[in-house]
C-alpha cells in the first residue's frame, strides 16, 4: 500500500468518525484544534484506523499523534 | 433567555484591563463541543442560560452550530470584534488558541482547561508559554485550571463558569484559588440566600492574581466585602500592600480570607494540589493581620462575618443586647460574646422600666433579656424595639428556641419589620439609629420557615448563637483595624558602611561574636562595650579600664554553641580570675574542638540580670525577611509564644509585635516591677528589621537574650548570632 493510498483512507476514516467534510483536512491539520476531535473521538479514531488497516496500534503512542500527517506516517510504518 | 432586547453590558468611564473579564461586550467560547455534560459544552450553555447581554460565539471546528448558534472553525473567522475568549480546549492546544486571541485583538482570556503547572514540569512549561504570550500582548489572562468567572450585575449577567446555577446578586465578592470549592460555596450560598457581586476562580494564577483582583474589586461599586480562598502565596509583599490599600482605602472594604495549608499535613496536601509549598502558618497569620486581612478557619465563618457586614449597618461600638426566649442559650451567648471581646452592658434604667411594665413579671429585663418561653411575635417585637432604642446598645442578637407556643414565622416577620423601620420615624416609637440585628433560631426543621423569612429579608441567621457572636466579633476586628494607627517605616539612622564592611568580608555561615556585635552596633543596637582579645594580658587590661565583673567568651566561626564547649566564663571579678579563665577556655576549646579556628576571646562587662527577650530575624523563601519577637527565660520558652512581622517595619508595627506576645505584659510592670522602656525595645526591633532588609544575605539573626535590666542599665544585647547565606 503506498503512502497516497494510506492518506486517502486515513482521511476517509477521519471524515466518518468526526463527521466533517474532507475539504477541511490537510496533512498539517491538528485533530483537536483544527478538526474539533473530542477526547472520546480520539479513542474512536484509533479503533477505526485499526479496523480500516487491519493493524493493532499501541494506545499511548497512537494517542500521542497530533496531526493528520503524523497519523499517516504512524500507520505507514505499521502496514506491510 | 430574555425575549426583549437585552441591555448593553455596563461600561466603565475609563477602561480597566479586567473590564474585559467581568463586563465584556462579546464572548467567544473556544473549543466548544456538542456534548452536554462536558465542561466545554456546559460553559457555553451556562453563558447563554444566565442571559448574557452581548453576542456569544462558539468556536467549534467541524461543527455547523451549537444549540442553533452558528459555530466558527477558528476564532479568527468571527467577523465581529471579541472582548473575551473563554478557552475550553485541552491544554495541549491552548497556546494555539491564545495565538489566535492575539491576532484577533481579544482583550481577555479565561483558560478553564487543566493540564498546566499542577501536573509537573511539562505543564509548567505550557503555562509559562501562554503567560508570556498574554503578557506580551496585554491580554488579561485568568486561570488556567479554573472554574471561571461570574458577574451578577443585572446589566451584564455573566456566568462564564461550569457552576450549574447563577448565584443571587449581592454585595459579596468571592475569589478562590480552588475551582471545586467554588461550586460547593455557590450551592451553600444559594441555600442561605447569600448573594454575590463577582465570583472568580483564578486557578493557577498565571496572569491575573488575587492582587489585581483585589485592586479591581476595591473600585467595584457593587462589591462591599471581599472573600478570598488561598492555598499558595507567591508575591506576599505585593499582596499585603494591595490588601492594605483595600482595607484602609476609600472606601475601605474588608477582606476575609481562608489560607489553607495551616498544618504540615494540610500544607503537604496543598503542595501536591497546586504545585507549590504552603508558607509557614504563624508568619502568615501575623502578616495577614498587619495587612488588615481577617483570617478565618472555615467557609462557615467566612460567610458568617461577611453576611453580617454586607447586609447590616455597622455597629457604633461593641455593646451587645441579647433578646431570648430561653435562659440557657442566652447565658451561652453571653459567655461567648464576652470571651470574644464584646460587651454586655445592663440596659438603661428607662429601658428596664419600660420592659418591666410590658413583659410578664418572670421575664428578665437585664441583659440578656429573657422574654420567657411563651413569648409570641408581639412580645418579641416589643422587647426588640426597646433594646434597639436603648442608646447604650450598639447591636442586637435575637435568640429563639422552638417551643410549642412559639409563633416562629410571626416572630421572624416582626424582626424584619423592625429592621426595616430603623433609621426612619415610622408609626409608633421611632428608632432613629440603624443598628445591626443578627438572629439565631435554634434547631432545624421547626425553625426552617422563620429562618427563610429572615434570610430573604437580609437578616443574618446563625444556627448557634455563638456563631453570631463570632461574626459580631469579626466585624469589630474589621473596624478596630481601620482605627489602628498606620505604621510608616522610616529608616533609622545607621552606619550602613560599617556593617557592610564586616558582612562583605565574611564567608557564608556564622559570624564570630565579635563580627556580629560590630554589625549590630553599626545599626545602633545597644551593644555594651567589648573587645576581642588574643591574650590574657589584653583581657585584663580591658577589664581594669572598664571595671569588673566581666565575662569571657570564645570567638570562632566554627563554634556556634559556646557553652557546649565550655567556651564561656561569667562573673570574673579580678585580674587573677580573668587570667585563669582565659587560659582554661583556651585549653578546653583546643581539646574539644581542635578543628576550630579561634579568633580570640571576647571580654565584656557582666550585665545585671533582668527580663530576657529574644529579637530575631530569618529569611523566608515566601515572605522574605521576617523579624521575630519573644520573651526568653524558662517559663516563657515553655509557653513558646513569639510574634512575627515582615521587615522592614516602623515603630508602631514594632509596638504591636511586642504587645501581641501576651507574656509581654510583664514588661509593662507586673506586680510592682518597674515597667520596661517598651519604645526603646520597639526601636531595637525596627533596627533589626532595617538591618535584615538592607542585607538579604543575612539568613538568620538572633539577639538572645536582649536583657532588660532595671534602670540605669536598661536593655542591652547580651548575646547575638548572625548567619550569612
Amino acid at each position: 500500500m503506498n503512502r497516497e493510498e494510506i492518506e486517502q483512507r486515513v482521511k476517509k476514516v477521519i471524515c466518518r468518525v468526526l463527521k466533517i467534510d474532507s475539504g477541511m483536512i490537510e496533512p498539517s491539520s491538528h485533530f483537536v484544534f483544527d478538526l474539533g476531535a473530542e477526547s472520546t473521538q480520539s479513542v474512536e479514531l484509533v479503533a477505526a484506523f485499526e479496523q480500516e488497516f487491519d493493524i493493532e496500534l499501541e494506545d499511548d503512542a497512537a494517542l500521542a499523534v497530533k496531526t493528520v500527517g503524523e497519523a499517516v506516517d504512524f500507520i505507514a510504518q505499521r502496514v506491510a | 433567555m430574555a425575549t426583549t432586547a437585552p441591555p448593553r453590558p455596563a461600561e466603565r468611564p475609563s477602561s480597566h484591563p479586567l473590564d474585559a473579564v467581568f463586563s465584556p461586550r462579546s464572548i467567544a467560547v473556544v473549543g466548544v463541543t456538542a456534548t452536554p455534560g462536558t465542561v466545554p459544552y456546559d460553559i457555553f450553555r451556562n453563558i447563554r442560560q444566565a442571559g448574557f447581554a452581548g453576542p456569544v460565539y462558539p468556536v467549534a471546528p467541524g461543527k455547523r452550530d451549537i444549540d442553533g448558534v452558528p459555530a466558527y472553525r477558528y476564532l479568527l473567522d468571527i467577523p465581529e470584534p471579541v472582548d473575551l475568549a473563554v478557552i475550553v480546549f485541552p491544554a495541549e492546544v491552548v497556546d494555539r488558541a491564545i495565538d489566535h486571541c492575539v491576532r484577533k485583538g481579544v482583550r481577555a482570556a479565561i483558560v478553564i482547561s487543566a493540564g498546566f503547572r499542577e501536573i509537573g514540569p511539562a505543564g509548567l512549561q505550557r503555562e509559562q508559554r501562554i503567560r508570556a504570550q498574554c503578557a506580551e500582548h496585554g491580554i488579561a489572562l485568568v486561570g488556567p485550571n479554573c472554574l471561571g468567572v461570574i458577574n451578577t450585575d443585572p446589566a451584564v449577567r455573566l456566568n462564564a463558569s461550569f457552576a450549574r446555577k447563577m448565584p443571587h446578586a449581592g454585595r459579596i465578592a468571592f475569589l478562590s484559588q480552588s475551582g471545586a470549592l467554588c461550586t460547593a460555596v455557590l450551592d451553600y450560598a444559594r441555600d442561605k440566600h447569600i448573594g454575590f457581586s463577582k465570583f472568580v476562580s483564578f486557578g493557577n494564577k498565571a496572569g491575573v492574581t488575587e492582587i489585581e483582583l483585589l485592586e479591581y474589586l476595591h473600585q467595584d461599586a457593587g462589591t462591599e466585602v471581599i472573600l478570598l480562598y488561598l492555598e499558595e502565596l507567591r508575591e506576599v509583599r505585593r499582596l499585603m500592600e494591595a490588601a492594605l490599600r483595600v482595607a484602609r482605602g476609600q472606601p475601605p472594604k474588608p477582606i476575609l480570607a481562608i489560607k489553607a495549608g495551616r498544618t504540615p499535613q494540610g500544607a503537604a496536601a496543598a503542595a501536591s494540589h497546586t504545585g507549590s509549598l504552603a508558607a509557614e502558618d504563624a508568619i502568615c497569620e501575623a502578616v495577614f493581620r498587619e495587612a488588615g486581612i481577617v483570617r478565618v478557619e472555615s467557609i462557615d465563618e467566612l460567610f458568617n462575618i461577611a453576611v453580617l457586614y454586607a447586609q447590616q449597618p455597622l455597629p457604633a461600638g461593641k455593646r451587645l443586647g441579647i433578646v431570648t426566649n430561653a435562659g440557657g442559650p442566652g447565658v451561652m451567648a453571653a459567655d461567648a460574646a464576652v470571651r470574644l471581646g464584646l460587651e454586655l452592658p445592663p440596659l438603661a434604667p428607662a429601658t428596664q422600666e419600660a420592659l418591666r411594665k410590658a413583659l410578664p413579671p418572670t421575664a428578665n429585663v437585664k441583659n440578656p433579656i429573657d422574654v420567657i418561653g411563651d413569648a409570641r411575635a408581639d412580645r418579641y417585637g416589643l422587647a426588640l424595639r426597646h433594646v434597639l432604642a436603648d442608646p447604650g446598645i450598639d447591636q442586637v442578637l435575637v435568640i429563639l428556641t422552638p417551643q410549642s407556643m412559639t409563633d416562629i414565622g410571626g416572630i421572624a416577620e416582626s424582626i424584619c419589620r423592625l429592621a426595616a423601620e430603623q433609621g426612619a420615624a415610622a408609626g409608633g416609637q421611632a428608632l432613629p439609629a440603624r443598628k445591626p440585628i443578627a438572629c439565631s433560631f435554634m434547631g432545624a426543621e421547626d425553625v426552617a420557615e422563620g429562618v427563610r423569612i429572615l434570610q430573604q429579608a437580609g437578616i443574618p441567621h446563625y444556627i448557634l448563637p455563638e456563631w453570631a457572636c463570632r461574626a459580631m466579633a469579626g466585624v469589630q476586628q474589621i473596624l478596630r483595624f481601620r482605627a489602628e494607627a498606620i505604621d510608616r517605616p522610616r529608616p533609622p539612622s545607621v552606619d550602613h558602611q560599617a556593617a557592610r564592611q564586616v558582612l562583605a568580608a565574611a564567608p557564608a555561615g556564622y559570624l564570630t561574636e565579635d563580627e556580629a556585635l560590630r554589625v549590630l552596633a553599626a545599626y545602633g543596637l545597644p551593644v555594651p562595650a567589648w573587645q576581642l582579645c588574643r591574650s590574657a594580658d589584653e583581657a585584663v587590661a580591658w577589664a581594669e579600664a572598664h571595671g569588673y565583673p566581666v565575662t569571657l567568651r570564645v570567638a570562632s566561626r566554627q563554634i556556634v554553641h559556646k557553652s557546649e564547649v565550655q567556651g564561656v566564663a561569667l562573673d570574673l571579678d579580678d585580674a587573677g580570675a580573668v587570667r585563669d579563665a582565659f587560659q582554661a577556655i583556651q585549653r578546653r576549646v583546643a581539646e574539644r574542638r581542635p578543628d576550630a579556628e579561634i579568633a580570640g576571646l571576647v571580654v565584656r562587662r557582666m550585665i545585671p540580670a533582668g527580663y530576657e527577650l529574644i529579637v530575631g530575624a530569618k529569611r523566608n523563601p515566601v515572605f522574605g525577611s521576617v523579624v521575630m519577637f519573644g520573651l526568653g527565660g524558662v517559663l516563657v520558652e515553655l509557653l513558646g509564644e513569639v510574634s512575627f512581622a515582615l521587615a522592614p517595619l516602623g515603630p508602631i508595627a514594632a509596638g504591636r509585635l511586642i504587645r501581641r506576645v501576651r507574656a509581654a505584659r510583664l514588661l509593662e510592670g507586673f506586680r510592682g516591677q518597674p515597667p520596661a522602656d517598651i519604645e526603646a525595645i520597639a526601636d531595637c526591633i525596627v533596627r533589626v528589621g532595617q538591618l535584615v532588609a538592607d542585607f538579604p544575605r543575612i539568613a538568620e539573626l538572633d539577639i538572645n537574650p536582649l536583657l532588660v535590666s532595671p534602670p540605669p542599665v536598661g536593655h542591652q544585647v547580651a548575646d547575638a548570632r548572625i548567619r550569612l547565606a
